[in-house]
């Protein structure tokens, strides 16, 4: 441990700041993955490569044919939503209705997802694509004057997104009628349809939600770390499904809380443990584990009828 | 190419062949596995054109006579595995004389066994890692080592910027990068500059601002960064978004065009140590240029230069066994002496390393040019 590292204010506030960031792109992530969870029960394995497309959808709008970057963001989340939707009629319904087990829809899911990088290496390559500075003046603010905590444009971009989407994803599912039938959904597909909720229709909208979600994260990690590659799904895959986990599966404030908090504890790790970049994964993960341990459903884990 | 050196190369094939029972075959194969899909393209494609653009000159001159070379071209996707089957594929189905590659030290270290073991005689055009030509004697490269160019890059940023303290950032879990970070140590050491800091990053990551704030938090005089090009970019971007603003040294990795095309600005007065610049005086090179951007319409970089000498390399052997066995090229390698190249005069050492020059460079408007 470097003692004189953790007398730095400033380098603590810089590290809270880069950790809330990276983990605010979890956050993101993870809200639309725990939302097709907390409905269908099932892991929509495809959100991974989702989440890619809709960053090489904004990438081509933005870096090639020259747009701003709101008519960016809108085009990636539809772009998801759009994609959502085609894994939901293609990869999941012809399964629901022969009535497959959960298990099936997973594979069929891992299927759709290496389909879809392998079409995006076919088409973009497998090199690095990266936006001009146009797209987002990466020069950042020091608070403080120079030499004080900095913080990008692309971070405060995504802080802000996380929370916004947070809220308002909370807000549709209590209070609007819609949302009120996605949770009915989740709670008892066979009781919604009891009380004349169409229950495909329902599944269509959390699809179309959940991939607008990883369409605005794969356009926010395209942003902050300017690295767009077919493998890029692979980084945030794994820490994704475990910041749903942590959260509690199906849990949309759990999502973000739990990207927060696997974002700070590897940006900490980095910055204060020796050795640190090494062993992030390592240390993240054993913290998840003993967080399970101690709360097996999530931080914000309840029983499933109160999902989604 | 003018008569009078063609038929000196007549005369000169002539007697290689009255030298050497056997003529040499009507067609030569020489296995070329580089990189050419992914971020280290960079490499792999630029060394490729070198290569071709060796073989044409080759084959139009007559150097081996009525024999051509003719180029087996694969993709290693700097890929172990992928570098191990395609240097199999070559060996055992094309019959390849010899094999130029692999682009990366990792595939290197991974690959170059199985022709060490087959008795195939392969030349590096790129890798620079501490140990390549110690996997065995059939293993050679035209890349100065790292322990070859470090130092002197090094001594050329002492008598410029006099730095105390430096901090190195480097890829933990990539061959290059970690050997070239050992010896960017070692070298500061003897050099006596206090190394304040180290950081690492692995294959994947592409934040690196955490890892950087933390050596700038250590008030660095330099920072040297070991890193192939995908990371370099971002790596260089971030250095300068945070706000560190001392000297940059990069390794071997940093000598693509394509760093200072993507990092723009970013890669502004970075220093690297390279064999060859565009501006060379070597008069080899400036023939080469000329070649080169006559064919292809661009520039060519370090690595060109080193894949199109590398290739003028191992015709010369050919030319000098007067066979195309693969025992026989090894053999009239290990004795090349003073040969004219791109690189200048370039001869093997005992180790199958070569000896030739190293110049510090710096990129200045977007240009490698001589650092001063």
């Amino acid at each position: 441990m470097d003692l004189s590292l953790l007398a730095d204010p400033v380098f603590l506030a810089q590290n809270l700041v880069d950790g809330l960031s990276r983990g605010a792109l979890y956050g993101v992530y993870a809200m639309g993955f725990t939302l097709i969870f907390g409905v269908l029960d099932i892991l929509n394995l495809a959100h991974a490569a989702t989440f890619m497309w809709c960053a090489f959808v904004g990438w081509l709008i933005m870096a090639a044919g020259g747009a701003p970057l709101p008519l960016g963001l809108v085009a990636a989340m539809i772009a998801g939503a759009a994609i959502a939707l085609m894994l939901e009629f293609v990869a999941f319904r012809p399964l629901r209705r022969e009535g497959a087990d959960k298990l099936s829809s997973m594979i069929s899911s891992i299927g759709a997802s290496l389909i879809m990088v392998s079409v995006a290496e076919a088409v973009f390559g497998v090199q690095t694509r990266r936006f001009p500075n146009s797209v987002l003046n990466p020069k950042p603010f020091f608070i403080g004057g120079a030499g004080g905590v900095r913080i990008s444009r692309a971070q405060i971009l995504i802080l802000a997104a996380s929370v916004l989407l947070m809220v308002a994803l909370g807000l549709f599912i209590r209070k609007s009628r819609m949302g009120k039938a996605i949770r009915a959904v989740a709670a008892s597909q066979k009781a919604a349809r009891l009380l004349g909720i169409d229950v495909n229709s329902v599944i269509v909208v959390t699809f179309l939600v959940g991939g607008a979600l990883a369409g605005a994260a794969g356009i926010l990690v395209a942003l902050l770390t300017n690295n767009i590659v077919p493998g890029m799904g692979n980084q945030i895959e794994l820490r994704g499904l475990a910041v749903v986990i942590l959260g509690g599966m199906g849990n949309i404030e759990g999502a973000v809380v739990g990207g927060f908090l696997l974002g700070l504890v590897e940006t900490l790790t980095i910055a204060y443990v020796p050795g640190g970049s090494d062993i992030k994964d390592a240390i993240a993960f054993l913290i998840l584990f003993i967080i399970l341990l101690v709360k097996p459903n999530g931080i914000m884990g309840r029983g499933k009828a109160d999902r989604a | 190419m003018s008569a009078k050196r063609s038929i000196l190369c007549a005369i000169a094939f002539a007697a290689a062949a009255v030298a050497s029972a056997a003529p040499l075959p009507a067609t030569i194969k020489i296995g070329v596995v580089e990189t050419l899909t992914g971020d280290n393209s960079a490499y792999g494609i630029s060394i490729r054109k070198g290569i071709e653009l060796a073989a044409e000159e080759i084959n139009a001159s007559k150097l081996l006579g009525s024999s051509q070379l003719a180029l087996v071209v694969a993709d290693d996707k700097a890929d172990k595995q992928e570098g191990i089957s395609v240097f199999t594929k070559l060996i055992n189905d094309e019959k390849v004389s010899a094999i130029i590659g692999p682009t990366l030290s990792g595939t290197a270290f991974a690959a170059d066994p199985v022709a060490q073991k087959a008795g195939v005689p392969v030349l590096g055009t790129s890798t620079t890692a501490v140990g390549i030509t110690a996997m065995g004697d059939f293993i050679f490269r035209d890349s100065l080592p790292q322990a070859a160019v470090i130092p002197g890059t090094l001594a050329a940023v002492i008598a410029k910027y006099k730095p105390q303290k430096a901090a190195l950032l480097f890829q933990a879990d990539q061959e290059y990068s970690k050997s070239e970070a050992d010896v960017f140590k070692a070298s500061l050491a003897k050099l006596n500059i206090q190394l304040v800091a180290t950081e690492s990053y692995s294959k994947g990551d592409s934040d690196f601002r955490t890892q950087l704030q933390k050596l700038f938090s250590k008030k660095p005089d330099i920072l040297v960064l070991c890193s192939l090009v995908g990371e370099a970019i971002p790596v260089l971007q971030q250095a300068r978004e945070i706000g560190i603003t001392v000297p940059i040294v990069g390794g071997n990795g940093f000598n693509s065009p394509n760093v200072i095309k993507n990092a723009k600005e970013a890669a502004e007065g970075l220093i690297v140590g390279s064999s060859w610049f565009i501006d060379s005086v070597v008069p080899k090179s400036k023939a080469f240029v000329e070649a080169f951007r006559k064919k292809y319409g661009g520039d060519p970089d370090q690595f060109a230069s080193q894949g199109y000498s590398g290739l003028f390399i191992v015709a010369n052997a050919i030319k000098g066994s007067g066979s195309a066995d693969r025992t026989a090229i090894r053999d009239a390698l290990g004795k090349v002496k003073g040969l004219d190249t791109t690189l200048g005069s370039f001869s093997f050492d005992e180790n199958r390393d070569p000896v030739c020059q190293s110049v510090p460079l710096t990129v200045k408007d977007g240009k490698y040019v001589l650092f001063q």
